[in-house]
């Protein structure tokens, strides 16, 4: 498992990270052009998009003079994790649970 | 995002023996997880397994009782979370068991997921955007 700072959870809990998330699903922007859309300081954005990052729900690639920031569709996969994990768990379970009953009933 | 689970599954054995093993905490212990179970409705209680970092699960169940029909269908409220305080999971589980041939078709289904699925919708439903973003928004979310 990958080791982060961030839970994608506590990324997604913030309105304004939600709004760059909407905005990145449109296209790929540089930070500037993000912080554009929001009346906070350049380097408030920029930290909210620092956490993106580091949540791993989305990926900064130089271009030029330019950091773009896009979306990371591999970081949004950790949610559908727990599906998964309990599809998996469920079906253990319910294995154990029918052993257990055979055993008790000889 | 939405999805929900459900399983199926016949045991040859009666809906009471299949009730019992549901709803003892002796029982429920050995094939399930540890607890302090009780088939009152109401009741909150709590499941323990080993914690799984890899899902952000510190292993601990969050259940309240919600529906109890003897022999026939059991839910609780299935919460966890990385850590004591924090849901990141708020589900049911829900357990119908129907006779059938000499046994019990047993159905879990686990649904709700409002963790994501309110994360997710809150993300949709942000307004002041123009439909195409929410609409590229919601494919980009489908291909997951």
């Amino acid at each position: 498992m990958s080791k982060k700072k961030l839970d994608v959870f506590q990324a997604i809990a913030d309105p304004t990270r939600r709004a760059i998330l909407i905005l990145l699903a449109a296209q790929a922007l540089p930070i500037n052009a993000l912080a554009e859309n929001f009346d906070m300081s350049r380097p408030a954005v920029s930290k909210h998009v620092k956490v993106l990052h580091e949540s791993g729900l989305i990926r900064i690639e130089e271009s030029g003079r330019e950091r773009y920031c896009m979306l990371n569709q591999n970081g949004f996969r950790e949610v559908t994790n727990w599906f998964a994990f309990f599809e998996k768990y469920w079906n253990d379970k319910l294995h154990l649970l029918g052993k257990l009953l055979d055993d008790n009933n000889q | 995002m939405q999805r929900d689970i459900v399983i199926e599954l016949f045991f040859p054995h009666s809906t009471a023996k299949v009730w019992e093993a549901l709803t003892t905490p002796e029982l429920l212990g050995k094939w399930f997880m540890k607890n302090d179970f009780k088939a009152e409705v109401g009741h909150h209680f709590n499941f323990k397994d080993k914690p799984r970092p890899g899902v952000a699960w510190d292993g601990i169940v969050y259940c309240e009782v919600l529906e109890v029909v003897p022999q026939r269908k059991l839910a609780y409220s299935w919460k966890g979370g990385p850590k004591p305080g924090v849901i990141n999971l708020d589900t049911t589980l829900t357990w119908t068991l129907t006779p059938q041939d000499n046994g019990t078709l047993l159905k879990l289904e686990h649904r709700g997921y409002k963790g994501f699925k309110n994360y997710f919708s809150s993300i949709i439903m942000e307004k002041g955007y123009k439909l195409k973003v929410l609409k590229r928004l919601e494919e980009v979310l489908k291909q997951l």
